[in-house]
C-alpha cells in the first residue's frame, strides 16, 4: 500500500491466436455483456491469463522481418555456451551430454542453505609445534560462511583441496567409499561366475545362491541396485533378443533393430518362423531374484531406523523440502543431504518462431557481456511512462488515488525510431474489472518526432533542460491553472509527446444493489461474490490499445538500386498495453 | 529519485565527482575515484583499511589502494563500502628481512596466520542502494544492487548484474552476468533481458544530481 510506482505493461500480439481473453475471466464486466460487439477485442488485464501475455517493454524483442513483437513465449531459445555460474568456466557441449549439467570442478552448493561453499583445511596445527607443518596441508572440508554447515557434519572430508567433485563423487556421508561402477561391474562379474553353476532353474535356484556366498537380501545403496537390475534385464534381453545375435548390443528397443523389425515382420505374417522363435524364447524371460540380479526385498522393518531416529533426534533433523528438491536421492533426514554441484548456466541466443531469424545472440565468450545481434522492442517501439499532472509534493508522490476525484495523468510517449511515427491511442470508457473506473483520453491521436543520433542528443543535453522548463511555464500561462485542453498535446520535446489521461477512480465500495445491472446481480448471486477488495484490485490498470503508423525505408534488401520512391514504406503496428496509474485510496 | 539536495551539499571534484559533505570518507589516499561518481550523505568508504599482506605483484610503488571505483558510480545515502579481509595461514616468509636465518624463516611460515584486508574494486555505472554494506572483491560494470543488502566478503559480482533489495549475497559468491540475484541468502532468481540492459547507465542519474 506504501508505494506504488506506475508501470506499463505491453501485451505481445502472439497471444491473439489464443482464445479471447475476456472470456475466462468470471469477474470481469466485459465477460458479463458480452453480447456488446463494439469492445469485442477489448483487453482485460485482470483476466487470469493476461498475466502470461503482459511483459514490460525491456523484456520484449522486435523481429525485423515479421515486423512482430516477439516475447520470451514466442522465441526459441539456443544455447550458445554452458558455463558454471561460481567458477565461470566454460563447458564443451560434448562434457555436458558426458558428465551432465552440473560443474565437475570444485563448485558446490550448501545443502542447507545453497550458498556457496568454499574448500578450507581442516585445524592448523597447534602452536609451538614445528613437526606439525606437513599437515597444513591436512585434511580439507567444505565450509558454508553463510550457515556455518561444513562438509564434516555428514563425515567427508577430502585429501586434496581441488577436484572435489571426483573426491566427493567416491566418498558416501560419513565417508564410506562409494564403489564405483566400475567396481561394481567386476563385482557383479565375479560374482556371476560363482554362482554360475545352479541358479537358473526354478525356486530351489535362490536357495543354491545362498550357499554360494551370496546374500539374497543383501542390502545395496540405490546405485548399486539400479546397476544390477539393469545389467540383469540387459543380459535378459539379450538372451530373449535374436538381433543380438547379429551383434547389436543388447537392451537397446530401437525401431531400426532388426529384432524389432521381425517382430514387426512376423505381426504382418501372421506367425512365421520369427514368431516362432519368440514364442520359444519366451520361457526364458524371467524377473530378477536376488539382489545380485537387482532384487530388493522390502523387509517390514527396514524403517524401523528411520522411524527410531525420527523419535530420537525430532523434527530439526529432517530436511525440508527446498533442500530434498536440490539433491538427487531421497534424503529424509540433514545427515543424509551432500553438498549441491553447481548447475550450469546457458548463454542463449533467441530466433523468431515463425521465420527463424535470429533476434538475441550474444558472444560466446564467458567473460564477454556483448551481444552481436540485439533486437530489442525497446529500439522500435514507443516506450510510455506514466506520471501525474499536478506537480506533487515528494511527500505527496505516493499518494493514493481519491474515489470519484478526477485525476490526471501525463503520458509521455518517446519515439526511437529515426522516423516520425503516428500514434492512435484507445481506450474502454472503463476500466474492466469490478471497481470501473472511467477513463478519458483527451488526445488519443498526434505525432511523435523522430529520434536523432545520440551524438546530438548529448551535445543539445545542456540546454535541454532549460527548454522543457519553459515550455511548461508557457503553457501555464496560456491556459491557467494547469488546465488540459481536448485534443491538444499536452507538451512535446524533439522525439517525444506527452499527451493528457483523465482518471476517474471507482469507489471501492460495492455499488448499490438498485445501481447493478441484470446480470451482475445475477452473477453475484451465483458466485457469492464477495464484497471485499481482492488483492490489487485497487490498482487501477487502463488497457490501451496503441497503433503506431511510420514510413520506413525498406531496407538495403534491393542493393539500392536507385528506387528512391518504393523504398519507402508504410508500416503499422498495434498492440495492447496495460497502464498502472495507480491505487484507490 | 534523491531528494533535492540543499544548496552547497555535495563537493565536485576536478574529475566530476560529486562528494556530499555529510559522507564519511576515512583513508581518502587510499580510494581511486575514477571520476563523476556521486557519493550521496552518510556513505562510509572505509579506505583505511588497507591489505597487510604484502602482494607478491609490483604495486610497491605509489599509495596502496583500499577502494578503487570506476566512472559514473552512484553510492546512496548511508551504504557502506569496505574492503573484504580474512585470515591467512601460513607462508609468511616475506615477513623476514632477507638478513634473518633461515631456521628462522621456516618457522615463522609454519606459524603464520595475518588478517588482511584486500582491496574493493567497483567498475563503471554502479548503482548500491541506501543503507547497503558492500564488502565485495569486485562489482563489475552496471551492476545495480538495491537498498538494504548485505554484499559479502569476497564476493564477485560480474557485469549487468543486479542485486534486488534487502539481499544477502554470502560471502565468496560469484554471480555471473545478466544474473537477477535476490533472498537471504541470495541466489539467482532470474535474469536480466536483453532490453533492459541499456536501463543500467547512470549518465543521467550523474546529471541529476546537483547542488
Amino acid at each position: 500500500m506504501s508505494t506504488f510506482t506506475p508501470y506499463t505493461y505491453f501485451q505481445c500480439p502472439c497471444t491473439d491466436s489464443s482464445p479471447p481473453v475476456r472470456n475466462i475471466g468470471s469477474d470481469s464486466p466485459t465477460s458479463i455483456h458480452s453480447s456488446s460487439s463494439e469492445d469485442e477485442k477489448a483487453f482485460d488485464p485482470r483476466a487470469p491469463r493476461a498475466n502470461y501475455s503482459l511483459y514490460p517493454l525491456e523484456h520484449l524483442l522486435y523481429c525485423e522481418d515479421c515486423h512482430q513483437i516477439r516475447c520470451p513465449r514466442c522465441v526459441l531459445d539456443e544455447i550458445v555456451t554452458y558455463y558454471c555460474p561460481n567458477c565461470l568456466f566454460e563447458v564443451p557441449s560434448s562434457t555436458v551430454k558426458s558428465e551432465g549439467t552440473r560443474c565437475t570442478r570444485s563448485c558446490f552448493q550448501c545443502p542447507i542453505c545453497i550458498a556457496p561453499l568454499s574448500v578450507s583445511s581442516l585445524e592448523a596445527p597447534p602452536e609451538g609445534l614445528g613437526a606439525e607443518h606437513a599437515s597444513q596441508g591436512g585434511p580439507y572440508v567444505l565450509n558454508c560462511p553463510h550457515c556455518s554447515w561444513s562438509s564434516k557434519e555428514i563425515g567427508i572430508q577430502f585429501d586434496k583441496p581441488n577436484g572435489i567433485f571426483t573426491q566427493l563423487s567416491k566418498i558416501k556421508n560419513g565417508g564410506d567409499p562409494v564403489i564405483t561402477a566400475r567396481e561394481r561391474r567386476k563385482d557383479r562379474e565375479e560374482r556371476s561366475r560363482d554362482s554360475a553353476p545352479g541358479p537358473v532353474t526354478d525356486e530351489d535356484g535362490v536357495q543354491d545362491e545362498t550357499v554360494v556366498k551370496l546374500d539374497p537380501n543383501e542390502v545395496l545403496d540405490a546405485e548399486s541396485q539400479f546397476s544390477n537390475l539393469k545389467a540383469f534385464y540387459q543380459a535378459q534381453l539379450a538372451e530373449a533378443s535374436p538381433a543380438n545375435a547379429l551383434g547389436f548390443s543388447g537392451g537397446d528397443y530401437g525401431y531400426g533393430s532388426p529384432g524389432a523389425l521381425s517382430r514387426i515382420m512376423g505381426l504382418y505374417t501372421g506367425g512365421t518362423y520369427a514368431d516362432k522363435k519368440s514364442k520359444a524364447k519366451k520361457g526364458t524371460m524371467r524377473e530378477a531374484q536376488n539382489a545380485f540380479e537387482g532384487l530388493k526385498i522390502v523387509a517390514p522393518n527396514s524403517e524401523d531406523a528411520l522411524i527410531a531416529k525420527l523419535q530420537n533426534e525430532g523434527w530439526d533433523a529432517t530436511s525440508s523440502s527446498l533442500q530434498r528438491d536440490e539433491q538427487s536421492t531421497h534424503t529424509p533426514f540433514i545427515s543424509d543431504l551432500r553438498p549441491i554441484a553447481y548447475l550450469l548456466r546457458t548463454k542463449r541466443s533467441k530466433r523468431c518462431k515463425t521465420c527463424r531469424h535470429i533476434l538475441s545472440k550474444p558472444e560466446a565468450k564467458i567473460q564477454t557481456t556483448r551481444f552481436r545481434i540485439r533486437l530489442v522492442a525497446l529500439n522500435y517501439i514507443p516506450s510510455i511512462s506514466i506520471k501525474p499532472l499536478q506537480p506533487l509534493l515528494s511527500t505527496q508522490l505516493q499518494a493514493p488515488l481519491v474515489p470519484m476525484k478526477p485525476t490526471q495523468f501525463l503520458l509521455t510517449f518517446k519515439n526511437p525510431l529515426f522516423e516520425s511515427v503516428k500514434v492512435n491511442i484507445a481506450t474502454p470508457a472503463q476500466t474492466p474489472g469490478r471497481f470501473a473506473s472511467k477513463i478519458t483520453i483527451l488526445c488519443p491521436q498526434f505525432e511523435v518526432g523522430a529520434n536523432t543520433d545520440a551524438w546530438e542528443e548529448a551535445l543539445r543535453d545542456g540546454s535541454k533542460g532549460v527548454e522543457r522548463e519553459k515550455r511548461r511555464t508557457k503553457a501555464e500561462a496560456s491556459e491557467g491553472q494547469l488546465q488540459a485542453e481536448a485534443g491538444k498535446v499536452w507538451e512535446r520535446g524533439r522525439n517525444w509527446v506527452s499527451v493528457v489521461v483523465e482518471v476517474i477512480p471507482a469507489s471501492l465500495k460495492p455499488s448499490p444493489d438498485f445501481l447493478k445491472t441484470e446480470a451482475q446481480r445475477k452473477l453475484a448471486e451465483e458466485g457469492g461474490e464477495d464484497d471485499r477488495v481482492r488483492e490489487d484490485e485497487d490498482v487501477v490498470e487502463i488497457p490501451v490499445f496503441v497503433r503506431v503508423e511510420w514510413e520506413a525505408d525498406t531496407g538495403g534488401e534491393d542493393g539500392g538500386l536507385g528506387k528512391e520512391k518504393e523504398g519507402r514504406e508504410k508500416r503499422e503496428l498495434a498492440y495492447w498495453c496495460v497502464l498502472g496509474v495507480g491505487r484507490i485510496g | 529519485m534523491s531528494k533535492k539536495p540543499v544548496k552547497g551539499e555535495y563537493i565536485e571534484t576536478d574529475t566530476g565527482n560529486k562528494v556530499s559533505r555529510r559522507s564519511q570518507i576515512i583513508g581518502t589516499t587510499n580510494i581511486i575515484l575514477g571520476g563523476k561518481t556521486v557519493i550521496q550523505a552518510e556513505v562510509i568508504i572505509r579506505g583505511d583499511l588497507l591489505r597487510t599482506y604484502p602482494s607478491s605483484s609490483s604495486e610497491g610503488k605509489g599509495n596502496p589502494v583500499a577502494v578503487a571505483i570506476g566512472r559514473y558510480c552512484f553510492f546512496s545515502r548511508g551504504c557502506e563500502l569496505r574492503p573484504p579481509g580474512k585470515m591467512y595461514k601460513g607462508y609468511l616468509l616475506f615477513l623476514l628481512p632477507s638478513s634473518s636465518p633461515s631456521y628462522l624463516q621456516h618457522e615463522l611460515m609454519v606459524f603464520g596466520s595475518t588478517f588482511s584486508h584486500y582491496p574493493l574494486k567497483i567498475a563503471d555505472h554502479v548503482l548500491i542502494g541506501p543503507g547497503t554494506i558492500v564488502e565485495a572483491a569486485l562489482i563489475g560494470s552496471h551492476v545495480s544492487i538495491g537498498a538494504g543488502c548485505v554484499i559479502g566478503k569476497f564476493a564477485i559480482i560480474k557485469d549487468y548484474a543486479r542485486v534486488l533489495d534487502g539481499t544477502v549475497v554470502p560471502p565468496n559468491m560469484v554471480i555471473p552476468s545478466f544474473s537477477v540475484v535476490g533472498g537471504r541468502p541470495g541466489r539467482v532468481v532470474g535474469e536480466v533481458s536483453e532490453g533492459e540492459v541499456d536501463g543500467f547507465d547512470l549518465r543521467e542519474v550523474y546529471r541529476g544530481v546537483g547542488n
